[in-house]
């Protein structure tokens, strides 16, 4: 309750202070939280803009799969072996500092605009921290319980289930926390300059028409939106991860 | 049926550092066995080459055994685990019911490693290695951190239980009376490289008594041959 009520004082102090902040600059450049929340509030009955968020969600949820699953799987398979780790380490480290705008002309010259494009770029972008969030997660496993496990000659298929994954979920649930804010990110930055549909179009929309408030909202949208998975993916890890202790 | 152990002219060393020199060891079936030495001499070593976990440098190990147990130093549970789980992870077949009482552990079955003190875990470590019906059990300083009243019981569960199983036992320890009390024979051995330097035979009348007038005679005798050696 207290968390809660120092939660809203929080968003009260911000909207205040925007709103001393559009007094004084131009409109164009900061609008009015009562515009900006007046037009969010109209977008969220929307089917259009409603529309939109789907095809951007469904987008990053996609992203996040894949992101996820090949972050995973690189991630144990760089972990368990040195020499895939030397092999392929120059690799993830170049695609981890490959700009977002090179993937961008890759993507265009590829596919042109459409859904293909922020959904690889958002993959591409991500990857890396889940390839190696996942190699620290093995590397820092802990070598006693996996002695133990070999004095016992227990199969490494229960190993894998009992201790590896075990051992990985914070570090899955770091992966999650991290990527799940940058995948919306990515995904309107994609749209915004190479997507065919999604709110990242409709901020691009708003500001060919020079409306800061419309690009505004859209935007509070995807935040409230990229707030609400986080939590809820959250709230399914957590169910995850008790039920794995009991597994 | 306990398992049998021989070593002829074993020396083991981690590249420049030479940490066992030439054991030569006989241990029988049922057999009880201390090794009894300064910490950092290499009892450690000499258990992980029982154990599998590491090969001689030199010389012949032969180890008859169908199923080990290892008691170690530390528990080594699985946190993320209960200790049902822990338990079920060396032997899915075990019966986790009759071990835990057997280790006064009964109701404890779905506590987390964490929720029990230092004694209880230590007892789950046991608990474990007998899990997978061991005909080799291996301790390696599993009472060094416990109070005495915690340790003096569970060492006497561990004699109990092999008086039922009668599986090879081979503990190390640098605590003379944990040695006499658990062991039919006690090997001293030098500071590193370990050399096998005195073999001590322990003659005790059972069930043996942890503060019995016998025992600490001849724990007078065993500080004796070990002050001068």
């Amino acid at each position: 309750m207290k968390g809660l009520s120092r939660a809203l004082a929080g968003i009260i102090i911000f909207l205040i202070c925007w709103y001393i902040l559009s007094l004084f600059i131009n409109r164009v450049i900061v609008p009015s939280p009562a515009e900006t929340l007046g037009l969010l509030g109209q977008h969220l009955v929307n089917p259009r803009m409603l529309e939109a968020a789907l095809q951007t969600a469904w987008k990053v949820g996609l992203a996040l799969v894949l992101v996820l699953l090949l972050g995973l799987i690189l991630g144990l398979l760089l972990g368990l072996s040195e020499t895939f780790y030397d092999m392929f380490r120059p690799i993830v480290m170049f695609i981890q500092a490959v700009p977002v705008v090179s993937w961008l002309s890759l993507v265009i010259f590829a596919w042109g605009v459409g859904w293909r494009g922020p959904i690889f770029i958002t993959f591409v972008s991500l990857l890396p921290t889940a390839v190696l969030t996942t190699v620290s997660g093995i590397r820092s496993l802990d070598k006693d319980l996996l002695e133990m496990a070999r004095v016992y000659r227990v199969p490494f298929k229960k190993v894998f289930h009992y201790i590896y994954l075990g051992s990985l979920l914070p570090f899955i649930a770091a992966i999650i926390d991290v990527t799940i804010g940058q995948a919306w990110k990515v995904v309107l930055v994609s749209e915004y300059l190479a997507g065919g549909s999604g709110l990242g179009v409709e901020i691009f929309n708003a500001r060919m028409v020079v409306d800061s408030a419309g690009a505004w909202s859209v935007t509070l949208m995807a935040c409230l939106l990229g707030i609400a998975t986080e939590r809820l993916v959250k709230y399914c890890l957590r169910g995850m991860s008790s039920r794995w202790g009991q597994a | 049926m306990g398992a049998s152990i021989e070593l002829v002219g074993v020396h083991k060393d981690f590249g420049q550092l030479k940490v066992l020199e030439n054991w030569d060891l006989v241990i029988n079936p049922a057999e009880r066995i201390a090794v009894l030495g300064l910490s950092g001499s290499g009892k450690t070593t000499f258990l992980r080459l029982l154990a599998g976990i590491e090969a001689p440098t030199q010389g012949r190990l032969t180890v008859v055994s169908q199923k080990t147990g290892f008691v170690f130093q530390e528990p080594r549970l699985i946190p993320w685990r209960t200790i049902r789980q822990n338990l079920l992870f060396v032997n899915e077949q075990a019966n986790i019911d009759e071990l835990l009482k057997t280790l006064h552990l009964e109701g404890f079955a779905d506590y987390l490693p964490a929720q029990l003190s230092g004694g209880m875990k230590q007892r789950v470590n046991l608990a474990r290695a007998l899990a997978v019906s061991p005909d080799l059990l291996l301790m390696d300083e599993a009472f060094a951190s416990l109070d005495l009243k915690v340790k003096v019981d569970i060492m006497n569960d561990v004699m109990q239980l092999w008086q039922q199983r009668r599986f090879t036992m081979v503990t190390v320890t640098h605590d003379l009376k944990e040695a006499l009390y658990l062991s039919d024979r006690i090997i001293l051995i030098s500071n590193r490289p370990a050399r096998i330097i005195h073999q001590f035979v322990v003659n005790l009348k059972e069930p043996r008594q942890f503060s019995s007038p016998e025992l600490l005679a001849l724990e007078g005798e065993l500080l004796r041959i070990v002050c001068r050696d």
